[in-house]
């Protein structure tokens, strides 16, 4: 049975990881995350009637993609991510935790706000003594329709 | 210095074939000839034939110029278009994006069609129609289809058009060699951006836009060879872009690409657009396919497709996917530039915002930088709708 101490530490490591990409703070983002890191994007076509990985790196492949973001030309316009954790399932001291997902994007010029993507997360949470760091995330998109994209994952 | 009002207004210094009247992106009645006029007559990708791998598989397209269609195979593995509309009261005949229908059952009267448009059931036939009226009368409307050029389904909506051979024009030659094994499709999404389609086109065939992606820069236009892609006109609008080799390396976080394409030399990349808005881009160790869907003058709908060979194990499959991804996918480097590029065009050239013209006069002897395939296209075009891009009123 999870004690509620541990319940907390996971849903705060969530939401913590939600407030630092928020806020750009890459280096508050994967100091969230385990050395063993990895970071998914996957969506199902209901086209094509097939999962696809729409991204797929590991804590380097990750470290690279923040820090080649100011080569790049970008939107600028901030997203929030909104999640509330579902269920957690604790085995041991690794945990399986899947959130509802919802990503919203205000536009820098007059502030409107959007919804941009709606989807899950699907985390692997390490607990090490009060410590919970994130080992995997798979962002199962529902959205599959991003206009001209992003580049930062969500 | 800035410019005046007439000076703005004023026609570019160049020959008139080397710039055009923006009103191109803006007018809703140019819209709507371009439908009727380039798209209406042209052979257009509706999809990838592994998209319809089993016998009545269907993937459902909207063709540009506005119709539903049904892609289908039938029971004879051959693959027909129709469309998607019910001949009894005009229902959608089938709604789900892709699936299997051995029949195809209109929800609305229950009316059967199968994978030939024969339609094979009228509910209650006989007591409504008596004998003035049979299934033989409402077969659905086929559209021409063909399965070519790497195994891409193509739809003609006309019944006297030209084969698909002469649209084409010798502009996927280039692509032959390495279109002779069976691709498969692992990526597919759509992006609906506000822009004229048009501009996603131009975008396609011009390179000198490369100083707006970091990755093409530092792997491309720093390294030898790039200088010397050149672009080839074909007949009916197209044009393609020869190779050079990518130095994959030189950005950090990518690596030289492991696997490659069959025939092609490591690094290669070539690029086929076809009028009026289709583009063949084979890079490295992914085929990409646009295919343009005009939505109004101000909006397009952009279909992205992804293929790797059929043979792929396990491990190339997912090399090519992240290949993919890294430049291509929704989060890709690149794709997002590209797609917020033609947006700030739609942005600045949308109705009303006074913008005047769209400069297309580099000539750097048909090199990588040279605007001759933007040129071209608009020659086509100029053609097509009876009227000069420079002057189109
Ligand atoms: S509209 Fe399709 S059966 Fe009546
Ligand atoms: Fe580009």
């Amino acid at each position: 049975m999870i004690k509620s101490e541990q319940r907390q530490a996971i849903e705060e490591l969530v939401y913590r990881s939600c407030l630092a990409l928020d806020s750009g703070d890459y280096k508050a983002f994967l100091d969230l995350c385990d050395e063993a890191f990895r970071y998914t994007i996957t969506t199902h076509s209901a086209e094509i009637k097939r999962d696809m990985v729409w991204l797929d790196h590991d804590r380097k492949g990750m470290e690279t993609l923040f820090t080649n973001l100011p080569h790049h030309n970008s939107d600028h316009s901030p997203l929030t991510r909104h999640a509330t954790v579902y269920t957690v399932d604790l085995e041991g001291q690794e945990a399986s935790v899947v959130s509802a997902l919802q990503v919203f994007r205000t536009q820098l010029d007059g502030g409107a706000t959007e919804l941009f993507a709606v989807g899950r997360f699907h985390d692997t949470v390490k607990l090490d003594g009060g410590t919970a760091k994130l080992v995997k995330r798979v962002v199962r998109l529902d959205t599959r329709q991003l206009g001209y994209g992003y580049h930062i994952p969500f | 210095m800035g410019r005046t009002a007439a000076e703005w207004n004023a026609p570019p210094k160049f020959p008139a074939t080397h710039y055009v009247d923006s009103r191109l992106y803006t007018d809703e009645a140019i819209f709507g000839e371009e439908k009727e006029k380039l798209f209406r007559p042209s052979w257009i990708i509706a999809c990838h034939e592994s998209e319809l791998p089993e016998a009545f598989d269907y993937r459902l397209f909207t063709h540009p110029a506005g119709v539903p269609l049904i892609v289908v195979r039938g029971d004879d593995a051959r693959v027909r278009a129709f469309y998607n509309i019910c001949p009894h009261r005009g229902n959608t005949i089938l709604y789900d994006p892709s699936g299997n229908a051995k029949r195809m059952t209109c929800i609305f009267h229950q009316w059967s069609y199968d994978t030939r448009g024969n339609c094979v059931d009228i509910t209650r036939e006989e007591q409504g129609y008596q004998n003035r009226f049979s299934k033989k009368d409402v077969g659905l409307r086929e559209v021409k289809c063909e399965v070519a050029y790497g195994g891409f389904v193509w739809v003609n909506l006309l019944d006297d058009c030209v084969p698909l051979r002469e649209f084409i024009g010798g502009a996927l030659d280039i692509l032959e060699p390495y279109m002779q094994e069976p691709m498969e499709l692992f990526h597919f999404h759509k992006a609906r951006v506000r822009t004229n389609f048009k501009l996603w086109h131009d975008t396609n065939s011009e390179f000198y836009h490369d100083y707006m992606h970091y990755f093409n820069r530092i792997t491309g236009m720093l390294q030898p060879g790039y200088f010397e892609r050149k672009y080839t006109p074909f007949p009916n609008g197209h044009a393609t872009v020869g190779s050079m080799q990518i130095q994959y390396d030189k950005y950090e976080g990518s690596k030289e690409r492991a696997v490659g394409w069959p025939k092609m030399a490591r690094g290669g990349w070539y690029m086929v657009d076809l009028f009026p808005g289709m583009t063949y881009n084979l890079r490295t160790s992914v085929m990409r396919i646009d295919t343009s869907i005009p939505l109004g003058p101000n909006e397009v709908l952009i279909e992205f497709r992804g293929l790797g060979l059929k043979r792929d194990t396990p491990e190339e499959r997912a090399q090519r996917v992240f290949d993919h991804n890294t430049i291509w996918g929704p989060f890709g480097r690149n794709l997002h530039e590209d797609l917020l590029g033609v947006t700030g065009q739609g942005r600045a050239m949308r109705k009303g915002t006074d913008s005047r013209w769209v400069l297309q006069g580099r000539e750097e002897n048909s090199t990588i930088h040279d605007e001759v395939g933007m040129r071209h296209y608009y020659a086509e075009w100029s053609q097509r709708m009876g009227r000069p891009a420079y002057a189109p009123y």
